[in-house]
């Protein structure tokens, strides 16, 4: 193996491919969805919305030829957006993938519904949005892959503040610093805070095992 | 070791959604399984994306500040914050499939597919993928130990994924997590020594199938 991990390669595929967007636009990008991921931050949707709906629109127009199902699924998106952003793993790759993941799914579930008579949803299925295919595929990874997402659970019944921390910390990779700032309390708080949530999410994972 | 993989050309089909379900499953599934494919998959999904959205009409760069915001746009983006957001993700269900006497787990791609029962003719035993794809037709096909497919050949594409064991034909040993694309430039006889379970994806063309009576020939309906 030349890669020791995922991560690294995955780092060095997106800085070589980003000739499209610039660095400081994808950074918006970013600082936008982690926004709306730890506070629901609807002026940053907004800027979200703004820069995907043209081109899902259009994509939309290209699958479907229809604008009514152009919008469809521009709504469709954009709600999954809205409604999943605490789960986009800045780790794992751009935001632009990570929307364009969403996107292609629906449309792929749209288009079906059109052509067969069938209601399945396949496409969340074959193109995981959280990424079980981005795991090494051994057990190892796999066990790890059920601890995470139970962790997860655990995390989403902190109270909200304490939630706030964790999912910044540990799912959208702040720092302290860039937490505080974020949120806009001082980075005593975030520690405090920190602190608290990490002893109850220890003693839960320590109650069911 | 996996030796055999999606051509590229077959994976930016499968990034761009433009593939039917029964490919797109079989593609997953091989994914599930190689990790050198998830590498490819990352990279070319990355670059469809930024594709997709590339910068020209990235507006919000532009128009970030003027008010010439779509009064359209502003509902839609009223009514989707107006939701609840915190979408939580189940724990995927992992199924399985007795052969051989052991249980197999199957790829994720399958968690939403139903398919009918197996049923055997000799060593060779069959279900039909329920996808509705007309003339695309998918099974998962398990050869007992010792069992083999007669020689034969193809009318539009096959597509296998071993999803256990081993099988031979007269080019090579395939072996789990393989994913092998024949056409008609070829003609094979698969033979399994110690079983096997696949995938199968054949665009079964009519002409395959015409004048094959089932009770007459029971093999030729069987070869995907």
């Amino acid at each position: 193996m030349l890669q020791t991990s995922n991560g690294t390669m995955n780092q060095s595929q997106v800085e070589n491919k980003r000739s499209m967007l610039t660095p400081e636009q994808s950074a918006e990008l970013k600082k936008w969805l982690i926004a709306v991921a730890l506070k629901r931050d609807k002026q940053a949707f907004a800027f979200l919305f703004k820069s995907f709906a043209p081109k899902i629109k259009s994509f939309g127009y290209k699958q479907f030829n229809s604008e009514a199902l152009a919008s469809d699924l521009l709504q469709e998106t954009m709600s999954l957006v809205w409604r999943k952003a605490h789960l986009y793993n800045a780790d794992k790759g751009a935001v632009t993938t990570w929307v364009y993941t969403i996107m292609r799914n629906l449309s792929f579930d749209m288009l079906r519904k059109m052509q067969t008579s069938k209601e399945d949803c396949l496409s969340d299925d074959i193109w995981p949005i959280v990424d079980a295919h981005a795991a090494d595929s051994d057990t190892e990874a796999f066990s790890d892959h059920l601890l995470k997402q139970q962790l997860a659970k655990y995390a989403d019944a902190l109270p909200e503040a304490q939630k706030q921390v964790v999912h910044g910390m540990y799912f959208n990779e702040l720092t302290q610093e860039e937490l505080a700032h974020q949120l806009n309390i001082p980075l005593g708080t975030v520690k405090s805070r920190l602190r608290l949530a990490l002893g109850k999410l220890k003693q839960q994972m320590e109650k069911n095992s | 070791m996996i030796k055999h993989h999606p051509k590229h050309e077959l994976l930016t089909a499968f990034v761009a959604g433009e593939l039917p379900a029964a490919l797109n499953i079989a593609i997953s599934a091989h994914v599930e399984m190689c990790e050198q494919c998830q590498h490819a998959l990352a990279a070319l999904t990355e670059a469809k994306a930024e594709e997709v959205f590339s910068v020209e009409d990235f507006s919000v760069f532009e128009s970030l500040n003027s008010d010439l915001a779509d009064e359209l746009d502003e509902l839609m983006i009223a009514n989707i914050t107006s939701q609840k957001g915190e979408y939580t993700d189940e724990l995927v269900d992992v199924r399985s499939v007795d052969y051989a006497g052991k249980q197999v787990v199957l790829p994720r791609a399958l968690n939403s597919v139903d398919w009918a029962k197996f049923q055997g003719v000799g060593k060779l035993s069959r279900a039909r993928l329920d996808l509705d794809e007309g003339s695309v037709r998918s099974y998962l096909l398990q050869i007992a130990a010792g069992g083999s497919v007669p020689m034969h050949t193809h009318k539009g594409y096959e597509v296998t994924v071993l999803l256990d064991g081993t099988f031979e034909d007269e080019m090579c040993t395939y072996n789990k997590g393989d994913f092998i694309w024949l056409d008609e430039s070829f003609t094979h006889s698969p033979v399994s020594n110690n079983g096997c379970l696949c995938l199968t994806v054949a665009d079964d063309a009519p002409v395959f199938t015409e004048g094959l009576s089932k009770l007459l020939n029971p093999i030729g309906r069987f070869i995907y």
